[in-house]
């Protein structure tokens, strides 16, 4: 029952990443123009609106990639030294904990979006709604707090730690071809 | 429960969270929140988490930490880090730890490009990490030396340390930059001694490479050109005035990626690759970035850094002791907070009794400085720690603790040195700006 | 009871002494300390100038300051009053914004209680390297301003306008990545641009800078009325006077120490050519007085 939960959440976590990766290209492709074009006296009018606005997608884009790839970090040295049951309730209270907290993130800043609408909040120089933005932030933060659910209800259920799995050994390989 | 005494508990119930193995940014965001709910109350609370979030992650000086992480992951898969590494090894291996030198001479080189330390130990790890690796440098002696060198980031001009010190004291930022010059070569000299003397206590940490003659070292040398080319024409925009110190990540990182598949060694799937690498760990740095934006206000909102204070200048030291007080208290406040939100906190209490004692504004600039770089690396929340761990992930975490801990002790006696000789902190601003 | 009073800004800030304190020293003598106003500063409530208005709003704070060019979007018709000629230079700004305020700017404050409306010094030419006595002068050079208007009025002067938050334009200044910036002499001071820039040009009426102080309205409404009452005495038209002339005093020092450093150019501009640049301005500044349909609040701002 959990595998094809998995496989879904697997999907929107894949989503959301390829969304920070779009993003992060922009950014890059949005510098050089302002830059070359600034230095013929033609700046990318709304330059630092892009940049900002899309760094919350690439901030955001990457949580839930980074959690299933066990990206957080934790002072681990105790980790050997600590009873396997115990590492296991932590490593659920963490998951649990992680999910509150993305969830609440998604909550407050939903809540702020509602209070930009109202106080009519946009970029200063486009125009872009700030609301569009802060949905975007709570939509990602939402998947965010999804894979930790999962991950939680996984390490409940069946044990399965997710985090040291398939995903980064793929990468590993993808690279290691990809060097040879 | 007084206030005072909320803030104590919510400190000792992060270190317990620590302890536990919650990771870092949970914890702090935990402790935060909770403690801005019981201080402030819910709405307050709720608001932090709302604006803290969305402010740091459009915040436009942060686009540097994506953009340099890019360039950091493109230039290994486009194997120019290794040819960077070749020529250093050409040049330098031959000598014990010789590659741990470089790599922090390429902190500091990085320093004078960037005003954040959190950018340089991310690229500087990006780039040699895996480079040293291969070389069979000990991890303890490779994520030290970067955690460490990183740190150099803000006492070498351009620095954001500088410029909240200056703004928040009201002196000048340019004196406050040459004031860093020297005292970022002492440390560098100091690293490099210290890389030096452990590589002679423990030759396996640096281990020896063959000689190499002069045409082997040309050749090498040939090959790291273009990453050299990427770095002068970086470093060269900056101060020729072509673009900020924000906008040379994107031109650093267009640059290696345009290079890249110009000479056909980055294809697109590799690209996409370090991309996403590049945006996990993204996630990883902002998140505690973030989550250390929490427990500044909840500390804030505690008294605790007031209280710490004016007992302080309640306790009528001399000029020397009171000095050392005072750096005593940043490095312990070190340990907790993030570093520029410690000098927003502590300043407005310490300036005025430095002033009253007649010690220089500009050479206590560059002391608080360096121990702001000393809490950067220090237990439990040490930020550049978490960084290089973030680039190097099958690196046990005490391992890099115990990595920094020479470093940190070169630090000290760096900062004993320029106590004892405030002239080299001063030499320059006082001949080059009066 | 203690009112929270975020100030993004360090406690050194012209803020702090011009309203914090006072607003402090009235609140509490009035109610026999039953009630005061401690400021929380350098953004130990929240950082940056852009979420203030929201924080109040929420009651994460319960007074802050902030500038309403950092959330234009929200300020239409408060904005005018930073525009080149709304405000005659020698009328005070927090005069025109309070003359205006019942009738065009009320309803761009939902949910706070204003305490204080004022503007900065007005705008100067701030350049390094470049003498300005004529909008021919800007031609080509790359000029920081803020804003999508502030952006058309550098664009009408003949410059580049580029875009870039205050903190960097130390650095950018030095490195010669911008030639100038339009803004108020006391940045001279709080950002140090006295020490990169060396040529200033005065008497062009540039526009100037408004600012805010809000409480939480809400809170307001819950304080007995004996607490309202001394908040009504203290603020209002009074303490923004206390912040304007602030504002103005640490303007003039600035200035005045740019005159007496002697390797500075300072341009006083006659009035036939300040008057160039007023002219080079006027449609841009009509068009966005039309496009938010702010002729009425324009007016009373000038006491027309
Ligand atoms: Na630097
Ligand atoms: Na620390």
């Amino acid at each position: 029952m959990l595998a094809p939960l998995r496989k879904g959440a697997d999907g929107l976590i894949g989503l959301s990443a390829t969304l920070g990766v779009i993003g992060l290209m922009l950014e890059v492709g949005v510098i050089l123009v302002d830059v070359v074009g600034r230095a013929f006296g033609h700046p990318l009018f709304g330059s630092q609106d892009i940049v900002t606005m899309t760094l919350v997608i690439v901030v955001f884009g990457g949580m839930a990639l980074c959690d299933r790839g066990g990206g957080h970090i934790a002072v681990d040295v105790l980790e050997r030294h600590y009873p396997p049951l115990m590492n296991h309730a932590i490593d659920i209270g963490a998951a649990v904990l992680g999910a509150v907290i993305f969830a609440m993130i998604a909550w407050a800043v939903w809540q702020s979006a509602q209070l930009s609408q109202m106080l009519n909040l946009s970029t200063n120089l486009l125009g872009w709604p700030k609301a569009w933005f802060q949905w975007a932030l709570s939509a990602l933060a939402l998947v965010t707090a999804l894979g930790m659910t999962l991950r939680a209800i996984e390490l409940i259920l069946s044990g399965r730690d997710v985090r040291t799995e398939d995903g980064a050994r793929i990468e590993d390989a993808l690279r290691r071809e990809d060097n040879a | 429960m007084s206030i005072g005494a909320i803030g104590v508990t919510g400190i000792v119930i992060l270190l317990a969270l620590l302890i536990l193995r919650v990771p870092v940014a949970f914890a702090m965001f935990a402790v935060g929140f909770v403690g801005i709910w019981i201080l402030n109350g819910w709405n307050a609370a709720t608001s932090l988490l709302a604006s803290e979030t969305f402010t740091l992650a459009s915040n436009p000086e942060l686009v540097i930490i994506p953009l340099f992480i890019l360039m950091g992951n493109v230039a290994s898969v486009t194997g120019m880090s290794r040819q960077l590494y070749d020529a250093a090894y050409a040049i330098i291996g031959q000598v014990r730890g010789g590659l741990a030198s470089a790599t922090v001479i390429g902190c500091g080189g990085f320093a004078a490009l960037s005003g954040s330390s959190v950018a340089s130990a991310l690229t500087m790890g990006k780039v040699s990490l895996a480079e040293m690796d291969r070389f069979a440098y000990d991890p303890r002696l490779s994520t030290g030396v970067v955690a460490a060198g990183g740190t150099l980031g803000i006492l070498i001009p351009p620095s954001t340390g500088f410029v909240i010190y200056a703004i928040l004291t009201e002196q000048s930022i340019g004196r406050l930059f040459l004031a860093g010059v020297l005292p970022g070569i002492l440390l560098l000299s100091c690293f490099v001694l210290t890389i030096t003397l452990l590589c002679w206590l423990r030759p396996a940490f640096g281990p020896k490479g063959p000689k190499t003659d002069a045409s082997e070292k040309l050749r090498a040398l040939t090959g790291a050109l273009p990453i050299l080319v990427v770095i002068v024409l970086t470093i060269g925009g900056i101060y020729g005035g072509f673009f900020s110190p924000t906008e040379a990540a994107g031109v650093g990182a267009g640059a290696v990626v345009l290079y890249g598949f110009a000479t056909r060694r980055l294809r697109a799937r590799a690209l996409w690759i370090a991309s996403r690498d590049s945006i996990v760990t993204t996630a990883t740095v902002m998140l505690i970035l973030i989550a250390a934006h929490l427990i500044n206000p909840f500390l804030a909102l505690s008294h605790i850094p007031t209280v710490v204070g004016e007992a302080l200048a309640a306790l009528n030291l001399n000029t020397l002791g009171t000095l050392v007080v005072i750096l005593l208290v940043y490095l312990v406040l070190g340990c907790f907070l993030e570093g520029f939100a410690m000098l927003v906190l502590t300043l407005p209490i310490f300036f005025p009794v430095i002033i009253q004692l007649g010690i220089d504004p500009i050479w206590f600039g560059v002391l608080v400085v360096l121990t702001l770089e000393m809490g950067l690396i220090s237990p439990p929340v040490g930020i550049n720690v978490f960084i290089v761990k973030s680039v190097a992930p099958n690196v046990e975490l005490g391992t890099i603790f115990r990595g920094v801990l020479p470093f940190w002790c070169a630090m000290l006696v760096t900062l004993a040195i320029l106590i004892a000789f405030p002239q080299i902190s001063l030499i320059l601003p006082d001949t080059m700006m009066n | 009871e203690e009112l929270k009073f975020a100030n993004f800004t360090p406690p050194f800030h012209t803020i702090n002494a011009s309203v914090i304190e006072p607003l402090n020293e009235k609140v509490s003598a009035a109610t026999d300390g039953a009630l005061t106003v401690r400021g929380y500063h350098g953004g130990e409530l929240g950082a940056g100038p852009a979420e203030q208005y929201v924080r109040v709003v929420q009651g994460a704070a319960d007074m802050a300051w902030g500038l309403p060019g950092y959330t234009s979007s929200q300020f239409p018709k408060t904005m005018i009053a930073e525009l080149p000629n709304a405000i005659p230079l020698d009328k005070p700004g927090y005069e025109a914004l309070w003359t205006a305020y019942d009738d065009h700017l009320a309803s761009e404050f939902p949910g706070t209680k204003p305490l204080a409306l004022w503007t900065s010094e007005p705008n100067i030419f701030i350049m390094k390297d470049h003498d300005i006595r004529s909008p021919e002068d800007l031609a080509g050079l790359k000029v920081r301003v803020a804003g999508a208007t502030a952006a058309d009025v550098a664009e009408a002067l003949g410059a580049t306008p580029v875009q870039m938050p205050i903190n960097q334009v130390y650095n950018a200044l030095q490195t010669g990545l911008i030639d100038g910036v339009i803004t108020g002499a006391s940045t001279l001071s709080d950002f140090k641009l006295d020490e990169v820039a060396n040529s200033y040009t005065i008497g062009a009426n540039l526009g100037r800078l408004a600012f805010y102080t809000v409480m939480t309205q809400s809170k307001y409404d819950a304080l007995p009325e004996d607490q309202r009452a001394a908040l009504d005495e203290a603020s209002g038209m009074s303490l923004s006077k206390s912040a304007e002339d602030a504002w103005n005093a640490t303007a003039d020092a600035a200035l005045q120490a740019a005159r007496d450093a002697g390797d500075n150019t300072v341009i006083d501009l006659s009035e036939e050519e300040a008057k160039a640049f007023a002219d080079a301005v006027e449609t841009v500044v009509d068009s966005y007085v039309a496009e938010v349909g702010g002729e009425d609040a324009l007016a009373a701002m000038r006491g027309e």
